[in-house]
């Protein structure tokens, strides 16, 4: 029986590999890829020309990558922190026009943004926010709130407010009770909606391109014309940067959330 | 609570302390000597000399809006056109890469908020895109008989200059590069090339399933079934065509039934397309099909040099022509420096400029030879075409108009409409 078991999880994780890593392993491949045609099994001519071309430019990318960080981070601690207090609003109290709240918290979800997108640029057009990053880091709130707010939901019903509670009969004030008791609770979760929201912000092409009118300039708005352009060796060496930095960046939120969460049982929300 | 509040506050400083040195960090203070020098060049660019655009655009900063995936092009716009237009005029370039459809919807966007000192200055463009900016007052003109470099060097009276898929152009677009439909093979593969129509279904049959277009509304495609409709219908008959759909679909009648009979042979039997012309590319270069075609006429040998393509490869006509186009700039209407974007355009006619494009990226030349002096008809002379590409006069001498841009999004409804699938 265990040993069943055993076969499956092994062939779950060998498709996991031949949809996952397989086609990052060609991506790599294409970088350094000039011409790769069937049925040949290695491709037949190799060059540097995109990678020699990356590097040429790597000062004006190193700026573009970290305005584009800037840009999702901001989004990101925007999300959480308006998340995380939406979340508590509509899971511990009770006011009127609560239902009409919820709904209109996750609209974005069910609007594609192509189609608010044209509203939103006009408004922001009239409001001096466009060719902006406040209003580009505005617009990326839109689309990356649901979750963040969603997210923080679950979480905050799942902690309750009984621990905080108890915490004010023991003499805490609100904001004691809040940071010392609850907040460490959420971290995982606000670590999740976090993640969600960087990751929602850093890929939006649409929006950044509209609502930013091509100045403000992140990752994405300089890779999509490769993308599109069809040059695959170049299109790939962005995308492998693009890999590359989303998961460093990944690896140091997971590190500073550690730091945070260490004296996280998370028994407590389970 | 008062402690929470606190905690909120400080929250809330850091999320607008991050935004702030994001924008700061980025803009390089840009933005606002654009806005300055923009106010003031924009004043009255009607009645200046050019001189004087020359004197008012000097310091700012000019946008290029317009396809950014070409590598060789972006480079070649940031490293030598934008410094030398830097030195010269002391203008900033600043490229923006962006697909037409979203330049327009942003532009559009902004003159419906009523944003005057707007921030695309110069477009690419051309076609049915110009046409519909054209007749929305969207773009700024006329403008080109002000450019010294546009009545020196090019033949204003040609209709390459005067029409942009045979719509009046008034002086609202200068040119910027010519382009020129040509397919393309490898002859180490298939050593005979398609001639005319009746050959290319021949050559179909013998690579069954290794042949296709792209899907229209893709450039290419659609300039692709616009030559077979002239190959097979004629084109004199297209010129002054109302766009009315049964008239057309009375007229390529013919080149439709060739399409149908075309797409058993097809890649996939025609049942679909590939998606754009860039798979294609990718396709043909795969070794997955046997026949690509461009609009980038001398592109083979940059493909052949960079080792994309088979050393073998070569480009190739039909022997009554290709549809050839020019590629265009123009002013938005509410651009906030139109004095530079008109230098700037001015500079992009210049012979050097136009040599050095035809040198670096192959791309047809827009000024006219015979007005060059010797020492620049010897920079376009000394140019080596490389491998795979057609001889130039012999490219120009089958060189077809295109249709006038309304009949265009009616001909690729009924391409849709009456050859997928059938």
């Amino acid at each position: 029986m265990k040993k069943k078991r055993f076969a499956i999880t092994n062939m779950i994780l060998a498709l996991f590999v031949l949809t996952v890593v397989l086609p990052i392993a060609v991506m790599i491949v294409w970088t350094v890829t000039e011409r790769w045609a069937w049925p040949d099994l290695v491709p037949q001519v190799l060059s540097l020309r995109a990678l020699s071309e990356i590097f040429r430019r790597s000062e004006a990318l190193a700026k573009l990558f970290a305005s584009s960080i800037m840009i999702s981070a901001a989004v990101a601690m925007a999300s959480v922190v308006i998340g995380t207090l939406t979340a508590r609003a509509l899971v511990l109290y009770e006011f009127w026009g609560k239902r009409m709240m919820y709904f209109f918290t996750v609209l974005p979800f069910m609007v594609p943004a192509t189609v608010f997108a044209m509203g939103v640029q006009i408004s922001f057009i009239k409001l001096g926010l466009n060719n902006t990053v406040a209003g580009v880091v505005l617009s990326h709130l839109i689309c990356s709130l649901p979750y963040a707010v969603r997210l923080m939901m679950d979480g905050t019903a799942a902690v309750g407010d009984r621990l905080e509670e108890q915490a004010r009969v023991l003499g805490a004030s609100m904001g004691q009770a809040f940071f010392r008791v609850t907040f460490p609770l959420l971290v995982p979760v606000i670590l999740s909606s976090f993640s969600m929201a960087y990751i929602v912000s850093f890929s939006q092409y649409f929006l950044t391109l509209l609502i930013g009118g091509g100045q403000v300039k992140t990752f994405t708005i300089v890779m999509v014309p490769y993308l599109q352009g069809g040059d695959r060796n170049i299109a790939c060496a962005y995308s492998v940067i693009f890999l590359g930095i989303t998961l460093a960046v990944f690896a140091l939120f997971e590190k500073i959330a550690g730091r945070w969460g260490k004296n996280t049982d998370t028994e407590f929300y389970t | 609570m008062r402690k929470r509040i606190f905690a909120l506050l400080l929250a809330a400083a850091m999320v607008l302390g991050l935004a702030a040195c994001a924008s700061s960090g980025h803009n390089d203070g840009k933005k606002s000597d654009e806005k300055v020098s923009g106010e003031s060049s924009s004043e009255g660019a009607e009645d200046m000399t050019f001189d004087e655009l020359k004197e008012a655009a000097k310091g700012s900063t000019v946008t290029f809006y317009g396809w950014g995936g070409d590598e060789v092009l972006n480079q070649w716009l940031d490293d030598v056109f934008a410094p030398n237009m830097k030195e010269k005029y002391d203008i900033t370039m600043e490229r923006v890469p962006m697909d037409i459809d979203q330049v327009l919807s942003q532009l559009s966007g902004e003159i419906q908020a009523g944003e005057e000192d707007g921030s695309i200055d110069m477009i690419w463009i051309n076609g049915e895109n110009f046409q519909s900016a054209k007749e929305n007052n969207m773009l700024y003109g006329p403008f080109v008989e002000k450019l010294p470099n546009f009545e020196e060097y090019i033949d204003t009276e040609s209709e390459d200059v005067t029409l942009d898929f045979a719509y009046p152009i008034d002086g609202y677009e200068a040119p910027y590069g010519k382009a020129q439909m040509v397919m393309i093979a490898d002859t180490a593969v298939t050593p005979d090339m398609p001639k005319n129509t009746d050959e290319l279904l021949e050559f179909a049959k013998n690579n069954k399933g290794k042949v296709t277009y792209p899907a229209l509304p893709d450039f290419t495609g659609s300039v692709f079934v616009r030559n077979v409709i002239y190959e097979i219908c004629g084109y004199e008959q297209f010129l002054d065509m109302e766009a009315d759909k049964e008239t057309v679909k009375k007229a390529v009648e013919p080149a439709l039934e060739y399409l149908r009979k075309l797409n058993p042979y097809l890649w996939n039997e025609g049942k679909t397309f590939p998606d754009s012309s860039t798979t294609v590319d990718n396709m043909f270069a795969d070794g997955e099909l046997v026949l690509n075609m461009t609009y980038d006429a001398f592109g083979t040998s940059v493909k052949i040099a960079d080792g994309t393509y088979t050393e073998t490869t070569q480009s190739f006509q039909f022997d009554k022509g290709t549809i050839g186009n020019t590629n265009f700039m123009a002013i938005a209407a509410n651009s906030g420096n139109k004095a530079g974007a008109m230098v700037a355009i001015n500079e992009m006619m210049s012979p050097e400029i136009q040599a050095d494009r035809y040198d670096k990226m192959k791309v047809l030349p827009v000024v006219d030879y015979n007005k060059l002096s010797d020492e620049q008809k010897e920079a376009f002379d000394k140019v080596d075409l490389g491998k795979g590409n057609i001889p130039q006069d012999e490219l120009l001498s089958k060189r077809l108009p295109e249709m006038p841009a309304q009949l265009v999004p009616v001909i690729e409804e009924i391409w849709l409409e009456e050859v997928v699938g059938k």
